[in-house]
């Protein structure tokens, strides 16, 4: 696995994150740093821990056992200036719908103790960006679900965070929306910013993350960048050549998919 | 694994047509089990038990209202049926159909509805759909109570002429069903009328018409009435005064009124009873005719429904040009922000608008009651009576005051804004809110009732309310934390609900309510009313503190219940 160098402060650490509802465990003592500026891809099949994790990084879920730390400092409830420094897109999006856009952005950006020029400066620019600057009388309950993803990321960005958490950011969001995003969140790391980032689109964490770590059935299975996965992962595989490139979807499959699962049974019932 | 490939596309039932179909059936039977799943689900948690036994406590409470209507409504229906004075009857079948379509609208915010729209995605036949639409939910307040006065009356009659047991059940029945068809195509029909603005702005305006129609209409009945002391003769002349202009529309009213649902229900009961059995069917026919308006009036309302009709509000292009950069309320801390979020969500609420409004209107438009009869006495408790009632309509604010938040919940977490901040914000919003509800309320009561009211009364009202807000807002903020339940803004019923919250707000209420009724009254008792002042404001002072207490331990008690908060308040159904 792949670990900071000493020095280094990490963006996001854990040790031993553990959450448990019951008897499940959902995620069982994860650990794992993440540098600054570094664009970090969360993989995992559904109901792995992904979002469960992604809750307890944002503090919005207790872990059972476990600490983390963001940006240095640890990350307890009531940490409201650290709380200051993240942005977040959850997987409920955190919409209030009987706002219109510009409504919502104003309101978020005054929960985060923005003035009110910029403020209302950022709102502009956001929804520019965002192509939703024609939909701003709208309410934010009859906005298409790819436009609801765009303004749970405009909210996530309004107050400048220098951690980004993003739960399926480009689920339902179209194609030019989507590089525009790309082009946007490139840019946050280049100027320094981390995004801790979870979807199932492997392209685009093969695209915009530079480390990876993979979770399955609440453990963490895999830790580390890209190519150091994918040489680990063509090195364990048998009749791959040395020189032959693995897609991070034949990376993820070889890491999740032979773990002990029968190949899914035919339904020969289907049309 | 199971074998599916053993099913095949056979196992699939035939849709079929009508309420009773196969498919149907099986349908009715996967809805049973899953609201059973949903209750012994629901008892896994302490939360659940509470609310399971909050809601047999409200339908133990509701029955026994339902019994003491009803056992009235019994000996009243015995002693017409023995009197054979079967015309005071269609008072009772009037009463029965007020109490079972405003009871909803009253008791609104203590209820829980289901929401069917739901079930849409599944292969569900219209005829299916309107009856789970008609039976979920026959276990409400309005029935409940509706259904104990029809039994009281059954009963009465029944005891008095057991020959009349009969037809008396058969009217009773076509009137309840009539009933329970009515109150939901009202309901279902206000959901949709409030749902877009323009015929929301028509509903509102046929409202307030309404309302001042019968301001209008209040003060010409009275007036006679309240023209102050005479003798006997000028009395016995300004009666047959009254009679001899009111006559004609009263004989009209008297006519008309037979012809309504509740007329020809106790129209057919006396003309059973009088062996006139030919006009008792044709009564009963064309109540029956009525339950199929009422029936009609629902289902093309769920018709729209089940085709998937889009009640969204889309901006027109010309709007949409048009910025709006308005701050509503200036101050960039977040105390602002989430007052200007509540206004700004609360005027996209008719329902809410109204549900605040209404008790403030029905002070004005009852506050006459309070005048004992002919003399111009008013109830010495009316105005604070007034004002307490006022706060009613926000029991569902005051009490869930994170419901309306959905997923923006996952916001309040997620921004810097410690939880006590929003609810001191929350509740400052909803305190404004009802002291400018309660100055109406109490202006309104006031003009009724003699202006200007005594100043030791309007004293006492606002000591009490200086103690009774800040105890229903500490107590709204703990009920809110620990038994959310998400509310839809936009709409006024098919709300979900907790029965727990429902009960102890009801509880807090009555306490606040009791413990200002019984100050005031030892002070009368004692013959110094002044004395209540002081007491209440002391008291004020220790609900304050309380309040304060509750706000300082909000940040704790909302990370403890966070889960909670968000699976309940973010979900999506």
């Amino acid at each position: 696995m792949l670990s900071l160098p000493q020095m280094e402060i990490a963006a996001i650490q854990t040790h031993g994150l553990t959450r448990r509802f019951g008897a499940l465990t959902a995620v069982e003592d994860v650990t794992l740093s993440v540098a600054p500026g570094q664009f970090f891809g969360f993989l995992g099949p559904n109901g792995a821990g992904k979002s469960t994790t992604i809750k307890m990084l944002t503090g919005l879920l207790e872990p059972s056992a476990g600490t983390m730390s963001i940006l240095g400092q640890p990350f307890v409830a009531g940490a409201l200036d650290l709380k200051r420094q993240i942005g977040v897109v959850p997987e409920g999006m955190a919409l209030i719908g009987r706002l219109t856009a510009p409504e919502y952005l104003r309101f978020v950006g005054r929960m985060y103790g923005l003035d009110r020029d910029t403020v209302n400066r950022r709102t502009e620019d956001l929804l520019q960006f965002m192509q939703l600057d024609n939909e701003r009388r709208k309410l934010v309950t009859d906005f298409s679900h790819g436009m609801q993803k765009k303004l749970a990321l405009a909210a996530a960005v309004i107050h400048g965070p220098k951690v980004l958490f993003l739960d399926e950011p480009f689920e339902g969001v179209d194609a030019v929306a989507s590089g525009m995003l790309k082009t946007m969140l490139q840019g946050m790391i280049q100027r320094g910013a981390t995004i801790f980032l979870t979807t199932h689109v492997l392209e685009i964490v093969e695209r915009l993350c530079s480390h990876v770590a993979i979770i399955h059935q609440g453990r963490l299975v895999a830790n580390g960048s890209i190519e150091d996965l994918r040489a680990g992962v063509a090195s364990s595989l048998p009749g791959t050549e040395g020189n032959q490139r693995l897609t991070l979807e034949e990376i993820f499959l070889s890491i999740v998919g032979a773990n002990g699962q029968e190949p899914a049974q035919e339904l020969s019932w289907l049309t | 694994m199971a074998d599916l490939g053993a099913m095949g596309k056979d196992g699939q039932m035939e849709a079929g047509a009508g309420p009773f179909s196969r498919l149907a059936r099986a349908q009715y039977a996967a809805l049973g089990a899953m609201r059973w799943w949903m209750v012994r689900s629901g008892l896994r948690s302490i939360h659940g038990v509470l609310d399971l036994g909050a809601t047999g406590i409200s339908l133990m409470i509701y029955s026994f209202m339902g019994l003491g209507l009803g056992i009235g409504l019994g000996v009243g229906a015995f002693f017409i049926a023995s009197h054979e004075t079967w015309r005071l009857l269609l008072i009772e079948f009037w009463i029965v159909c007020i109490v079972w379509q405003t009871v909803p609208l009253a008791l609104a915010s203590f209820e829980r509805q289901f929401d069917m729209s739901g079930l849409l995605r599944f292969p569900v036949n219209f005829s299916a759909y309107f009856l789970l639409y008609v039976i979920f939910g026959l276990l409400d307040i309005s029935t409940i109570l509706g259904g104990m006065c029809c039994l009281g009356i059954w009963s009465g009659i029944a005891l008095a002429r057991p020959g009349m047991a009969g037809w008396t059940a058969l009217a009773l029945a076509v009137f309840a069903f009539f009933n329970i068809l009515l109150v939901r195509a009202i309901f279902a029909w206000v959901d949709r009328w409030l749902a877009q603005r323009r015929t929301r702005e028509i509903v509102s305006a046929l409202f307030l018409l309404v309302v001042l129609s019968l301001q209008l209409l209040n003060p010409a009945v009275h007036q006679t009435r309240h023209s102050g002391p005479g003798s006997h003769d000028d009395q016995l002349e300004r009666y047959h005064q009254v009679e001899s202009e009111a006559g004609p529309l009263l004989k009209t009213a008297t006519a008309v009124q037979r012809w309504l649902p509740p007329g020809l229900a106790g129209s057919a009961v006396r003309q059973a009873a009088e062996q006139r059995r030919g006009p008792a069917l044709g009564m009963l026919g064309v109540l029956g005719l009525y339950v199929l308006a009422a029936g009609a009036a629902l289902a093309a309302r769920l018709k729209a429904e089940y085709r998937g009709e889009n009640l969204g509000e889309a901006p027109s292009r010309k709007k949409t040009e048009k910025r709006d950069d308005g701050w509503l309320l200036d101050g960039a801390g977040p105390v602002a922000a989430v007052m200007e979020k509540e206004l700004r969500t609360l005027l996209r609420s008719m329902p809410l608008l109204y549900a605040l409004g209404a008790p403030v209107l029905m002070v004005f438009i009852v506050g006459s009651l309070f005048r004992n009869g002919a003399a111009s006495h008013p109830f010495q408790l009316a105005l604070p009576v007034c004002v307490a009632y006022g706060l009613l309509g926000f029991s569902r604010l005051i009490y869930n005051n994170l419901g309306a938040e959905g997923a923006g919940i996952q916001m309040l977490f997620l921004s810097p804004t410690p939880m006590r901040t929003v609810l001191l914000a929350k509740n400052l919003f909803h305190a404004l809110l009802y002291g400018l509800s309660a100055l109406i309320a109490g202006v309104l009561a006031s003009l009724r009732l003699g202006w200007p009211p005594s100043a030791t009364v309007v004293g006492v009202t606002v000591a009490w309310l200086l103690f009774a807000l800040p105890v229903n807002l500490a107590a709204g903020n703990i009920f809110s934390l620990t038994m959310p339940y998400r509310v839809n803004p936009g709409r006024m019923t098919r709300q979900g609900g907790s029965a727990g919250s429902a009960l102890l707000s009801m509880v807090v209420q009555m306490i606040a309510l009791g413990v200002g009724g019984a100050v005031f009254g030892l002070c009368i008792l004692i013959g110094k009313l002044w004395l209540t002042i002081p007491i209440l404001l002391a008291m004020a002072v220790a609900a304050v503190f309380a309040w304060v207490q509750v706000l300082r331990k909000s940040d704790a008690l909302a990370n403890q219940h966070k889960d909670t908060l968000l699976a309940t308040l973010s979900r999506t159904e």
